[in-house]
């Protein structure tokens, strides 16, 4: 078999040796790490001896026994510094259980809960996310997010004690909580999609590894979840827009806009797959933020040609999305799209109150959507000054060779 | 006493004791105080084991059996300023805990020791034979029982 093979294979098992090492020994921080050994020993031995005829039980063996030897280090380090390990029980734990039944619920599931858990910050969640469940290994995190080793590994140490420290019971949240893990989880898995899609720094307008990795972890959510509107959208949404990925870049790494793009190059089977998602989910009722960004990602990639666009319908959308959020990001999309069906200058108005709102001002998109209106309502010099603040406000070089780009089109002096 | 009577049969429970330094040389790792269990003596263990339960469930005197997983494991909870507090990996290495028990139920205590008899003589590394030590301790099977 081939060593990727072998990969995939691991990364599929990981977060269910973890969710059963966990689950039997506790140690969540310890046994993270225990499984990661047992799957860096299984990564070279597997390809050279082949896959054991039960490769779970084998890398739950090598875990554990992995897991013995790092608990009998660190007590007999405590031991020698009198500092034993006590922790006080969570009340709750002491309590009968009031809840009825326990349902066994799927470990991936509780290990990515953990992971998003709200005592982290968002940096640490998409860490921890992809080591415990997505069985990377702290090198890699830290390669896609350009980051040192060593930062990503204290990183990553510090999100393990604080889940340790939080007393979390290894046991799927119930209620309310639950609705909020949940939310939590969607969040940081969009966090990595988005992180691959356009990197926020460095040479790569795509790190599609990271694009891919988050889809394959909401497919695994998913597949728990599949009645679940959100998550259903957010899958949808994300397929929508990976769908497009061949067409978003030139050669040479510079953007396209999505207007210009060839559209033949887009992912139809990604396109088909998202649309029948979000169709299924949208007939359930009442749609969340993902499921509407998600339907205006499929209007837009159901469209012929750009001209074909329907952007009657993706005004209606954003203003169902704004109603829900009073988020500036969707503020200015629809701006666009209100520029699209009613002309560039309803667009401008609709930015002119947001000039305010410095949670969009420091945004290099409010100056490149506002220097193409302005281009749009022929104010060339402008949409030439709109589009150098953009440029300099975005650490993507991609976004910065497009942004100037533009204001080299647009002539006059520098 | 009418020779005829029936004795009641009683349930025992056999224990063994290990360390978390015998886990470890059980598990082929030698440390300081004692050399690791070569393969052959780990064979053989397995071996007597497998014929030993085999046996006892045939007998029809075997009621369960179960081996702990390494001390490291174990938790302890006890009362600290009127709250439950937790300690992980209470036991020092070298302390020996409870490492399995086989609950039988036979005829008499001179029968459960007999059993537990056979259990002393586990092959294994010189070293062990030589501490080795196995309880067997009849159980109470209601509180009246331990009032007596």
């Amino acid at each position: 078999m081939s060593g990727n093979e072998a990969e995939n294979l691991l990364r599929r098992l990981a977060p269910q040796v973890l969710g059963a090492l966990v689950r039997r020994y506790g140690h969540f921080d310890m046994a993270e790490d225990a499984v990661q050994e047992a799957m860096l020993a299984a990564a070279t031995q597997w390809p050279a001896e082949g896959i054991p005829d039960n490769p779970r039980a084998w890398l739950t063996t090598v875990a554990s026994r992995r897991l013995t030897d790092l608990l009998r280090t660190e007590q007999a380090r405590q031991r020698r510094e009198e500092t034993a390990a006590r922790q006080i029980l969570p009340a709750e734990w002491l309590a009968p259980a009031a809840d009825a039944p326990i349902r066994r619920a799927d470990d991936t599931l509780i290990l990515l809960f953990m992971c998003c858990h709200s005592a982290l910050s968002p940096a640490s969640q998409i860490a921890l996310t992809l080591r415990a469940v997505g069985g990377l290994s702290t090198a890699e995190i830290a390669r896609a997010f350009l980051v040192p080793g060593a930062t990503m590994t204290r990183r990553i140490t510090r999100a393990k004690q604080a889940i340790k420290d939080s007393g979390l019971p290894f046991a799927m949240p119930t209620g309310s909580e639950r609705a909020q893990h949940l939310a939590a989880v969607l969040h940081v898995l969009y966090l990595i999609f988005t992180e691959g899609y356009a990197a926020t720094s460095g040479t790569g307008l795509v790190r599609a590894d990271l694009s891919a990795e988050a889809i394959r972890l909401t497919r695994l959510v998913h597949r728990q979840l599949p009645q679940d509107g959100e998550v259903t959208g957010l899958l949808s949404l994300m397929l929508l827009n990976e769908a497009r990925r061949p067409a978003r870049a030139r050669p040479d790494g510079d953007l396209i806009p999505m207007a210009e793009q060839d559209r033949s190059r887009w992912d139809t089977d990604q396109i088909a797959e998202g649309v029948a998602l979000i169709t299924g989910a949208l007939s359930r009722g009442s749609p969340g933020p993902y499921q509407l960004q998600a339907a205006i990602a499929a209007v837009h990639d159901e469209a012929a040609t750009a001209e074909a666009t329907d952007w009657q319908q993706i005004v209606a959308l954003y203003e169902l999305l704004l109603q829900l959020s009073d988020n500036p990001v969707v503020a200015l999309n629809r701006a666009v799209a209100v520029a699209m069906v009613r002309g560039p200058r309803a667009g401008l108005d609709l930015l002119a109150p947001m000039q305010a709102d410095q949670r969009i001002t420091g945004s290099h998109r409010f100056h490149a959507v506002r220097a193409h209106l302005l281009e749009m309502a022929g104010d060339r010099a402008a949409a030439r000054t709109a589009y150098l603040d953009a440029a300099g406000l975005t650490a993507s070089l991609p976004h910065q060779r497009y942004l100037h780009a533009q204001v080299t089109r647009l002539g006059g002096d520098a | 006493m009418g020779a005829s009577r029936k004795e009641t049969p009683v349930k025992y429970m056999i224990l063994i004791y290990a360390s978390q330094q015998d886990y470890d040389s059980l598990s082929g790792r030698p440390g300081p105080q004692q050399p690791a269990w070569s393969s052959a003596d780990f064979a053989a263990m397995g071996t007597f084991m497998e014929s030993f339960n085999k046996e006892l469930a045939e007998s029809g005197e075997l009621v369960d059996t179960k081996g702990l997983t390494a001390p490291v494991h174990a938790r302890r909870i006890r009362l600290g300023g009127g709250v439950p507090v937790v300690t992980d990996g209470p036991y020092p290495e070298s302390e020996e805990v409870l490492a399995s028990y086989w609950i039988v139920e036979c005829d008499s205590f001179d029968r459960a020791t007999q059993i537990a008899a056979r259990l002393a003589d586990t092959p294994g590394p010189e070293h062990v034979r030589a501490r080795a030590a196995v309880d067997v301790r009849p159980i109470a099977e209601s509180r009246h029982e331990l009032e007596l």
